[in-house]
């Protein structure tokens, strides 16, 4: 249980982190949201309500990728080297899955793996990114949880 | 993560030495600083990320302005005339690089960089190297465009890259927090791996 729970904190806290590249990126911040609505299909007219339907959406998202990891945890030890990994290759699961194949659908692209180098280059490097902050944070956070409890 | 200020052992003894070893007492970084550190890094990293794509390969046409207004507007008079007659040779227009054969390589050379330095501080991997990397290059930017706008724009890039360097920001949420206990480790036999070891 303890192993989900930080698993879900890890992938919030991650998936807050790619929000907050919203905030210091060019132009009105939280202009990135509504993206997250549309891998989904959904398309809001309201540009406010878009925005925080994308930020809350991403936010879920990110808790279950999040406890997706922690399952993937449960009864095994776990070692900095063995999260990281773990993480790394759910990050490259979320950016197969949403930043190319449902992008690609939704665009009714020819194929549902088609890419340019500029688009790899943009969402890539934040997708492993991602992976790679749910698994630092979950095992940091096992490491303040145990010095918790030893104290 | 332990900082610990690097005071020396004093070279005197008795009474004067002990009361200042009493006075210079040791930094100790919080968990919680660190972290907001290390959310620093990412942010920092994310910043070069960014400035990636406005000048794309393989033509890497948005950089060339800046180059020659670098070329232009330079602190030091020399640095100016250097760009001009190499990496500028034989440009002949001051907006596209029409004719320029050694500004691609320029080119190629710092984009590369600046991805390397996008890399190392988003992902906290080798995040020092990364951090000496973003203060050459930001150096590099301040000596050439820091009298084009506000000159402390490039001068705080300068400071945040070496805020970076001093302290190992990717050993919390990035990959040196695996790579570092094991150079630590290795480091005690191998010379190599204490030297790479600095980097994370």
């Amino acid at each position: 249980m303890h192993t989900l729970r930080r698993g879900l904190l890890a992938g919030v806290l991650a998936s807050l982190v790619l929000a907050l590249f919203d905030f210091v990126t060019d132009g009105a911040p939280g202009n990135g949201f509504p993206l997250v609505l549309r891998w989904f299909g959904i398309s809001i007219a309201d540009p406010t309500i878009s925005r925080f339907s994308g930020l809350l959406l991403l936010i879920a998202l990110g808790g279950l990728v999040g406890l997706i990891f922690g399952a993937l945890q449960r009864g095994k030890l776990i070692t900095t080297g063995r999260a990281l990994l773990t993480g790394l290759t759910l990050g490259v699961l979320w950016w197969l899955l949403f930043e190319v194949v449902l992008v690609n659908m939704t665009n009714h692209a020819p194929s549902p793996f088609s890419l340019s180098f500029g688009r790899f280059l943009s969402s890539f490097p934040l997708a492993v990114l991602f992976g790679v902050l749910i698994g630092a944070i979950f095992i940091q956070s096992q490491g303040y949880h145990g010095s918790c409890q030893s104290s | 993560m332990h900082i610990s200020s690097s005071t020396g052992e004093p070279k005197g003894v008795g009474a004067g030495a002990s009361e200042q070893r009493a006075v210079v007492s040791p930094i100790t970084l919080s968990e919680r600083s660190s972290v907001g550190l290390a959310l620093l890094r990412i942010l920092v990293g994310y910043l070069w990320f960014q400035q990636l794509f406005w000048k794309l390969p393989p033509t890497f046409a948005g950089l060339y302005e800046y180059v020659v207004r670098e070329s232009q507007h330079a602190i030091f008079p020399g640095y100016g005339a250097l760009l001009q007659h190499t990496f500028l040779a034989g440009c002949s227009s001051l907006s596209s690089p029409v004719g320029c054969t050694a500004f691609v390589p320029l080119a190629a050379c710092v984009w590369t960089a600046e991805l390397l330095v996008a890399i190392s501080l988003l992902f906290g991997l080798f995040t020092r190297f990364g951090a000496i990397l973003a203060t050459v290059l930001s150096l590099q930017l301040y000596v050439g465009l820091a009298y084009t706008g506000w000159i402390w724009t490039y001068g705080m890039l300068v400071l945040l890259a070496l805020v970076l360097v001093a302290v190992p920001t990717g050993r919390r949420l990035g990959v040196d927090l695996w790579l570092a206990p094991r150079f630590e480790a290795a480091g005690q036999h191998h010379r190599l791996a204490r030297i790479a070891g600095w980097f994370v």
